[in-house]
Parts: C-alpha cells; sequence; structure tokens
C-alpha cells in the first residue's frame, strides 16, 4: 500500500507527535547523556591525543615529520585539552526539510528540531555557548547568536518553534553559501558544528564545502534527517512524484525503480559520509520515525 | 447552411466528447510530493492499457447517448422526402395509385430503380391514409391492369403493393389513367384522386401533357423520376450458319458507337465479338469462333437498363411458307403462269413464302415449317393424308379447302376427315352468289362483291357437317358458302367453290383477296412468332393446359374469349407447355421503351392541394425512449464496472 501523503508543505513545522519542542527536547537531553559531555577537543593543547591524516587547513605545526620522512604520508599530531566547546547548530530549513511521510510522527525539520534543542540543551548543561543558524528557511526563521545560559535554551527553542520550512537550496546556490560565512563567523576554532539536514537538493559540491568546515580545529557532526519513505521508497504501482525542490517532477512505476532509488539514495549517503569522514568529521544517518535520544546519543559520541 | 444546420453539426461534434473524456481520464497517478524526486528516475507506465480506451462498450454508448441527444435536438427540424396525402377538411379520400412497371422504370433513380422509388412512393401514400379511404392500383405497363380493385382495406392494399415486381413492357399511360378513372368514378369519397407515380417515358414525349382536362384530380408525383436518360437496347440476335445477326437500337440521343457485342455459349464463353458502329439503329454479325451452339448475345459497356442488353440467340426465322396444292392444269388463267389463287397470294404481298406442292403430303415433317395449307378442289385424301391432316389441325396449322368437283368425286377411300364427316356434293344451283349481310368478322365489307359470282353449280355440304361448321358468308338460300371451323388448336377454312374462274368469278371478286388476307392472318396468329414484343399477348387457341416459365418465373395464363393467353412481362425466353407440348419463345424489347425522354406532366398535376413531397418526421417520441434506454444502459454498465473494479481491489 502507498503511503499516503501529507498533501502540500505547510508553512509552519509539521510537528506531529514531537511537540513540544521544549518538553521534548529536554527528555532527549536527558534521556540522552547525563555527564557524558566533557567538552574535550583534539587539537592545540598539552596531552597528545594520536595522530591523523592530514587536511588541507591543518595547522602545520602539528605536522609530523618523522611520520613524513619515514612513510612518506602527511600526518598530524593531535593533542587533547580541557576547555569551553561551542556548539553550532546548523538546521537546514529548507523546503524539502517540511515533508513528512506517512509513518513518520512528523516533520524532517520537526524531527531535526527536537536533535537539535536536545544537543543545545546538553551543551548549555554543561556550560559551552550554543548558536543556531539555518540553511534556508522562511520569513519567521532568525539565526540565534552564540551564548550561554538557560535563556539561551529558550531562544534557541523559540527560533525552532519559529522557523518554516522554505527556500530551494536546489536552484538557489547562494542559500548554502551565506550559511556557510555565517557558521565561519560563529564557530571558532574548537567548535563543534552539527549540521542537521536531508542533504537532498543541495548543490553539486556541496559535501566537500561543507565537510571543509572540520578544519580549524572545528569538530563537524553532519546529521543525515531522513523521512522513512525517503529510506525504503515504499510507493506501488505508478507514482508520479513531485521535489520540494528543483521543481523535478518525475512519474515512474515505483516497483521497478525502488531498487534503482534506493541505490541513488545510498550512493548520496555515502557521498558525503566519504566527505565528511575524511575531514575527521562524524555522518549520522536518522530517520524521522527513530528515537531522537539515539541520534542524540551517536551526536555525542561523534564529539568525543 | 442555416444556423439551424450549424448548430445540428455542432452537437453532432459532441459525439467526440465521450472520447475525449476517456483520453482525459486515463489514469495518471496522483502528483504527491517527495523530496529527493530527482534521485528517482522515471519509467514508462507498466500497465499501458490504462492508456487506451478504458472501455470500449461504455465509450460506444456514450457516443451513441450524444448523438441520439443530438437527434433528439434536431427532430423537429428533420424533414424527409416522403408522399403524404392531403385532405380537404379531413374528408375521407378515393385514390387510384398508377404505378409504372414499364422498362423504362427500372433505371436506376438514385440508389434504388425507379421502379422500387415508385413503389416506395405507393407504400408512403398508404401509410398517410386512414380509416374510411378507398385505395386502387393500377399498372401502367401494357396492357394497363388493375393490380387491386378498390378497397377500404388498407392491408389488403399494403399486400397487393408488395406483390408488385418490376416488368419491360411497354408504357399506356393513358389507358392506366382510364382505367384509374373508371375504378374511383363510382366511390362514394367526394374526395378522388388519382396519383401517378411514374416516370413518364411511354415514348410518346410530345403527347398532350398527361391529365390534361381529367375530370378526376391528377397528381403526378416523385418529380425526380422524369430525368431523361439514354439507353441501348439488344433487340434481336440471329444465328444463321457461322455467324450471329444482331440488331441493336437505341433511345433519342444515344448511340451504340464503339460498344462490343459478344456472343456466348451456355457455360459463358465468348464465341464471337465485334464492334458497333455509330447510329440509334444498328446491325451487325458477329462471327463465331466455333461449332459451340451459341445460347445468348450481350451489350457490353454499361447504360440506364441492364436487362435489355442481354438477348438470347434464335436460329434465324425464315418469314413463314403457305402450302398450296392447286391443278395448274385446270386453275391456270387463260394467258398461262401459275394459278389464280397462287397468284393472288402473291399479289397480297403478305410476306410468305408460297409453296406449290402437287399434293397434300402424307408425311407429317413435310408440312413442319408451313403456316397454312390451302387446297384447292382437292380429290379427297388419303388415310396417311388425313393423318397429317389431322396432326397439322392439332398443331396449330389452318387449313383452306376450296370444295369443287372434284372434291365431289373423290376416289373409294378418299374422304375430308376429320374436316368433314360426310361426303359432299356438286350440283347446280338456283343461287346466284353471296347474302352480304350473312357475312361476318372481317369479309363484312368486301361481301357485297359476292353477290352475283355467277356460279351455275357448287359444292354442297351434308347437313350435318353444316351443323358442325361456322359459316362466314352464306349463299342466298342460306347454305354456307365459306364457313370455318375449329379443330385442335388449329382451324380449317371451306369454302364451297372451287378456285376456278371455269367454276365462278369469285376468285375476279375483291372478297377473294379479303378472303385469302383473313386466312393467312388466322394462319399468322396461329403459328405464333417465335419472338415477339414483351407484353405482347401470346394466344393459344385450342388449348386447354398452357404453363410458361419466364426469365422471372412462372408466368400464368389467362382465358380471354375461351382463348388462352399469356402475356409475357420480361425479356428473355419462355418455355411454354402447351397441352403437353413444350415450345419456347421469346420476348424482346419494346423499342418505344428505349424513349426515355418524360411527356409533359399538365399543370394542374403538381400535387397542389392533394399532397406534398416532403412532409415532417416526428420521430422524437423514439428517439427519446432510445435514448433513455442508452442512459439506463450506460449506467449499468458503469456500475457493473465499479463492482468489477472493488472486487479486484479487494
Amino acid at each position: 500500500m502507498s503511503p499516503q501523503a501529507t498533501g502540500p508543505i505547510r508553512r509552519a513545522i509539521d510537528w506531529g507527535k514531537l511537540a513540544p519542542l521544549r518538553l521534548r527536547a529536554r527528555q532527549v537531553a536527558e534521556g540522552a547523556y547525563a555527564g557524558m559531555h566533557r567538552s574535550a577537543r583534539r587539537g592545540a593543547g598539552v596531552e597528545f591525543g594520536g595522530y591523523r591524516e592530514y587536511v588541507p587547513g591543518d595547522d602545520l605545526r602539528w605536522l609530523d615529520r618523522r611520520s613524513l620522512l619515514r612513510h612518506e604520508r602527511l600526518i598530524v599530531r593531535q593533542f587533547e585539552t580541557e576547555t569551553d566547546r561551542a556548539l553550532c547548530l546548523v538546521v537546514d530549513a529548507s523546503a524539502s526539510m517540511g515533508f513528512r511521510g506517512s509513518r513518520a510522527p512528523g516533520a524532517k525539520l520537526a524531527y531535526a528540531s527536537v536533535v537539535g534543542a536536545a544537543l543545545a540543551r546538553i551543551a548549555l548543561g554543561s556550560g559551552d555557548p550554543v548558536s543556531l543558524t539555518f540553511l534556508g528557511g522562511g520569513a519567521h526563521t532568525n539565526s540565534v547568536p552564540r551564548s550561554v545560559g538557560h535563556e539561551q535554551f529558550e531562544r534557541i527553542v523559540a527560533a525552532l518553534e519559529a522557523a518554516e520550512p522554505g527556500g530551494d537550496a536546489h536552484l538557489d546556490t547562494g542559500m548554502l553559501e551565506k550559511g556557510l560565512q555565517t557558521l565561519s563567523r560563529a564557530a571558532r576554532r574548537g567548535a563543534i558544528v552539527v549540521l542537521l539536514s536531508d542533504l537532498i537538493d543541495l548543490p553539486p559540491g556541496s559535501a566537500e564545502r561543507v565537510a571543509a568546515i572540520a578544519s580549524q580545529g572545528r569538530v563537524l557532526v553532519v546529521v543525515q534527517t531522513l523521512d522513512p519513505d525517503e529510506i525504503d521508497f515504499p510507493f506501488t504501482g505508478n507514482v508520479r512524484l513531485r521535489g520540494l525542490e528543483g521543481g523535478a517532477v518525475v512519474e515512474t512505476d515505483a516497483d521497478t525503480a525502488r531498487e534503482r532509488y534506493v541505490a541513488a539514495m545510498q550512493d548520496l549517503t555515502r557521498t558525503w559520509r566519504e566527505a565528511v569522514v575524511r575531514r575527521t568529521g562524524r555522518f549520522v544517518q536518522a530517520s524521522s520515525d527513530g528515537d531522537p535520544v539515539d541520534v542524540v546519543r551517536a551526536v555525542v559520541e561523534g564529539i568525543r | 447552411m442555416t444556423f439551424l444546420s450549424t448548430l445540428a453539426l455542432a452537437v453532432a461534434v459532441l459525439v467526440v466528447a465521450p472520447y475525449l473524456a476517456h483520453r482525459l481520464r486515463r489514469r495518471r497517478a496522483e502528483e504527491q510530493p517527495f523530496p529527493p524526486a530527482r534521485l528517482v528516475e522515471p519509467s514508462a507506465p507498466k500497465a499501458r492499457r490504462r492508456s487506451r480506451l478504458e472501455d470500449r462498450a461504455l465509450f460506444a454508448t456514450r457516443a451513441a447517448a450524444v448523438l441520439l441527444l443530438a437527434l433528439l435536438g434536431a427532430t423537429p427540424f428533420v424533414r424527409c422526402s416522403r408522399l403524404s396525402l392531403q385532405r380537404s377538411g379531413g374528408a375521407s379520400v378515393a385514390m387510384a395509385i398508377v404505378v409504372d412497371d414499364s422498362m423504362s422504370m427500372r433505371a436506376a433513380s438514385g440508389r434504388t430503380s425507379r421502379f422500387e422509388r415508385a413503389r416506395d412512393g405507393a407504400r408512403e401514400l398508404l401509410a398517410s391514409a386512414r380509416e374510411g379511404d378507398a385505395v386502387a392500383l393500377v399498372l401502367a405497363g401494357v396492357p394497363p391492369r388493375v393490380a387491386l380493385a378498390p378497397t377500404s382495406d388498407l392491408g389488403a392494399a399494403k399486400r397487393a403493393i408488395e406483390t408488385l415486381s418490376e416488368s419491360d413492357r411497354a408504357t399506356d399511360l393513358d389507358g392506366a389513367l382510364a382505367l384509374a378513372r373508371g375504378l374511383v368514378a363510382s366511390l362514394p369519397q367526394i374526395d378522388r384522386r388519382i396519383v401517378v407515380l411514374s416516370d413518364l417515358a411511354d415514348g410518346r414525349p410530345d403527347a398532350p401533357p398527361l391529365g390534361e382536362g381529367s375530370p378526376v384530380p391528377v397528381w403526378v408525383a416523385l418529380p425526380e423520376l422524369r430525368v431523361a436518360v439514354s439507353d441501348c437496347a439488344l433487340m434481336t440476335a440471329d444465328r444463321s450458319g457461322g455467324r450471329v445477326r444482331v440488331q441493336v437500337a437505341c433511345g433519342p440521343g444515344g448511340t451504340a458507337a464503339g460498344r462490343d457485342v459478344v456472343v456466348e455459349d451456355a457455360g459463358g464463353v465468348v464465341l464471337g465479338r465485334t464492334m458497333l458502329a455509330a447510329g440509334a439503329e444498328v446491325q451487325a454479325t458477329v462471327a463465331l469462333s466455333s461449332d459451340a451452339a451459341p445460347v445468348v448475345a450481350r451489350l457490353l459497356g454499361g447504360d440506364a437498363i441492364a436487362a435489355d442488353d442481354v438477348a438470347p440467340v434464335l436460329p434465324e426465322a425464315g418469314r413463314g411458307a403457305l402450302a398450296v396444292v392447286a391443278d395448274a392444269t385446270e386453275e391456270a388463267v387463260a394467258t398461262g403462269g401459275a394459278p389464280i389463287v397462287e397468284q393472288a397470294l402473291s399479289a397480297l404481298k403478305l410476306e410468305v413464302d408460297l409453296r406449290p406442292i402437287p399434293a397434300f403430303p402424307d408425311r407429317v415433317e413435310d408440312l413442319g415449317g408451313d403456316l397454312g395449307v390451302l387446297l384447292d378442289d382437292p380429290p379427297g385424301l388419303t388415310p396417311e393424308q388425313r393423318h397429317v391432316l389431322g396432326t397439322f389441325l392439332e398443331g396449330g396449322g389452318v387449313v383452306l379447302v376450296a370444295l369443287g368437283p372434284h372434291a365431289a368425286a373423290a376416289p373409294l377411300g378418299a374422304s375430308f376427315e376429320p374436316l368433314l364427316d360426310r361426303a359432299t356434293s356438286w350440283g347446280d344451283t338456283s343461287s346466284m352468289g353471296a347474302d352480304p349481310a350473312s357475312a361476318t368478322g372481317e369479309l363484312v365489307e368486301s361481301a357485297r362483291s359476292l353477290a352475283d359470282i355467277g356460279a351455275s353449280r357448287r359444292a354442297t355440304l351434308a347437313p350435318e357437317d353444316v351443323a358442325s361448321v361456322e359459316p362466314i358468308v352464306r349463299w342466298t338460300d342460306g347454305a354456307p358458302l365459306v364457313a370455318r371451323r375449329a379443330m385442335g388448336r388449329g382451324e380449317a377454312w371451306l369454302v364451297t367453290l372451287p378456285f376456278s374462274v371455269e367454276a365462278s368469278d369469285i376468285t375476279l371478286r375483291p372478297a377473294f383477296l379479303a378472303l385469302l388476307d383473313t386466312w393467312v392472318r388466322a394462319a399468322r396468329q396461329r403459328a405464333a412468332p417465335k419472338r415477339s414484343d414483351v407484353g405482347t399477348p401470346w394466344r393459344f387457341p385450342g388449348a386447354h393446359v398452357v404453363d410458361a416459365q419466364g426469365p422471372a418465373g412462372p408466368v400464368a395464363a389467362t382465358q380471354d374469349d375461351a382463348v388462352v393467353k399469356l402475356v409475357p412481362p420480361r425479356i428473355g425466353v419462355y418455355r411454354i407447355g402447351v397441352d403437353g407440348k413444350t415450345e419456347v419463345r421469346i420476348a424482346a424489347p419494346d423499342a418505344r421503351e428505349l424513349d426515355m425522354r418524360p411527356r409533359a406532366a399538365a399543370s394542374s398535376t403538381s400535387g397542389s392541394g392533394m399532397g406534398e413531397q416532403r412532409a415532417r418526421v416526428d420521430a422524437s417520441g423514439e428517439v427519446a425512449l432510445a435514448l433513455l434506454a442508452v442512459v439506463a444502459a450506460e449506467m449499468a454498465m458503469r456500475a457493473w464496472s465499479r463492482r468489477l473494479r472493488n472486487a479486484e481491489a479487494v
């Protein structure tokens, strides 16, 4: 049986069973972590933290010359230090994030908001500053500058609740550029950048450009937030599908097209995963019908 | 094109609406949002049949519904070419319908023949008749006939119309009108009329306008039939040796130039062919390429009437012959030469061959080709001769016997049986001649010349024989001078004087020539020609049982003055059984029917006030019922289709 569509995407977030965001985020945060965030970061410090492959942008001071001479490979040394680590939440609020399939408890943006708010609560609980940046979004979608304290959590929650899905990242190539520029200014060295996005309809080369955030001591975690229908393509029979960005309309026999779609989605995911991991980032795939606690836990563990 | 016509056409175009609806209703998948749509590879829908018409039956039903709807809207404006009666004050009508069943009516009129259109017209007239109307049917083919006597039984009239059939007869419109007038004249209806359904091509285009001065109003309907067309007919095809001589005639303005005539055998194999020269009447000879018997000749190339382009091939017929048995030594005139009776027959130019024979033959086949036999004072007949004479008479032969002194002095064993049962006598007479007042038939006018014929002696019949003959001219004393006796299908004529100027002056009187002319004509009538015009009656005097099989099936014989008569209605071969013997006769086209120029009709025959040819047809009720049925069928089919779909879904 083919899933029933939710109809045209509403301007407001379809929260569904994920509302209210504030309580839901607290529950997730409490369920995901209690004291495991220790604001550790690798980079310049006093305690050796290991080696990793050099990526452009790394400080050449930490280049291990012995490894270069012995193995002819560019290896950098990492060190751990106890410090305050800012959390930069980047939430994709483009139109495609407003999608909610028949099996999801809410729209992808709502799910990403819950995860983001929970992460913010965890970070704020540890005294780390948190900022919120949106990619796209409607008129009432406003970023929240970096700050700390309980009020910051309220501001972040309010901004997430007020956000509206909108914008076409496929056609508006400046949308990603604008978000990245904002992020570059807000994310200082050692900041943790968490991108919550479906990664769909972003312009070509986006994976590399986003992965580049992971330089200069920043930690990047990309959370690909997908609707379950986008993962397993549950349609049957003849379907006529309209993309929410880019204006693509496709008519196909779902039974025939399913296998190739799943492969294409896996290719997309693999591309992003490889790009992010290559930059020492973390890649987490989340389904909006899954437990947000698991996602938050995976993100936190990825940061460690 | 009027606005209504345009509107009707526009509505009719809606017939394609169900088709378009079906096309538009093809099941396209409902569009639904799916963000990663660009990752989905498009493919052709698996069920191609959905792009076709879902349900042809449903489509046909809907198209029919729209068509009927358009038809229903157009019915108030529909007029069709139908004949109908008009009534003055709603009174009953006495109507005689004259249907032309002549050959010219076999020409095409639209998709059917003129005759079929005329018959349809008769049906339409009957359809507009009501209870109380009287209808009679008259056929205008020669001779005009009453197909249905006046009757108020409209059902019988309809049945009578259905029995009408085409024929190849000539046309007699005036006779048919006279017959029709007589039929309706005595009817009680005040409103009487004659409706003529004819092409008016009676071969007399210059005749006075039809219906002019008729005391009974005449309506000449169906003007579309009055179209002059040209037609050629194959009139005769006679075989002579290895050739077939054909005669082709064409109507005014027509020509057979360039058309071919072929002769075929019974199997359809072409035995010869020739091309005709220009002309309205053309004769041509077709040389036969084999010894096979030619059966039929065909005139190739189409024209108005196909039926007259075929003619059976007959062995070439002679003019007919008369056998004359006369004693040249006694009957010759003083100046010499042929006997006087032969000279008289030659002088009449009767277009018959004279065949003088010395004695009456004693074999039947010796008289095979003779129309008649003239015996001038024969000395009786031997038994063999009497047998031949009896056979000849039974078969339709005609004999003229002049009784004189030799007949009265017949030798032993010789007699005139079966003509006369008793012997005749030859003796003096006191009568100087015939009584003109006693003459009958064709001799009435000329009998005066027989009042004094200078006969001193004459032959006398026995009283028994006098009683058995029919006197045509009597002596002044009442004894028969010229008498006739029917025997079998033939006739025997008796004259009680020999044809000798020595015995009397009868051969010198005009009545003698009239006698010979009448006798030869009778002989010709008895020996009917093998070919005659179609529609000309064939008479069979003395015959009791006559049956005939013609080109269109059996032909019924009728009685006319105690003589069996048969009228061939169609061109072609007729096999006629006459008292058990079969003979073949042929009906040939009548040249008058080739002139297909219509005769003028009087201005009063336009039918004003009597009827109209364009009648409005109100079929809206029937169309509405049909529309209702179609709509009901469409709903039932939809319900059935929905149930089927639900069952499939489950």
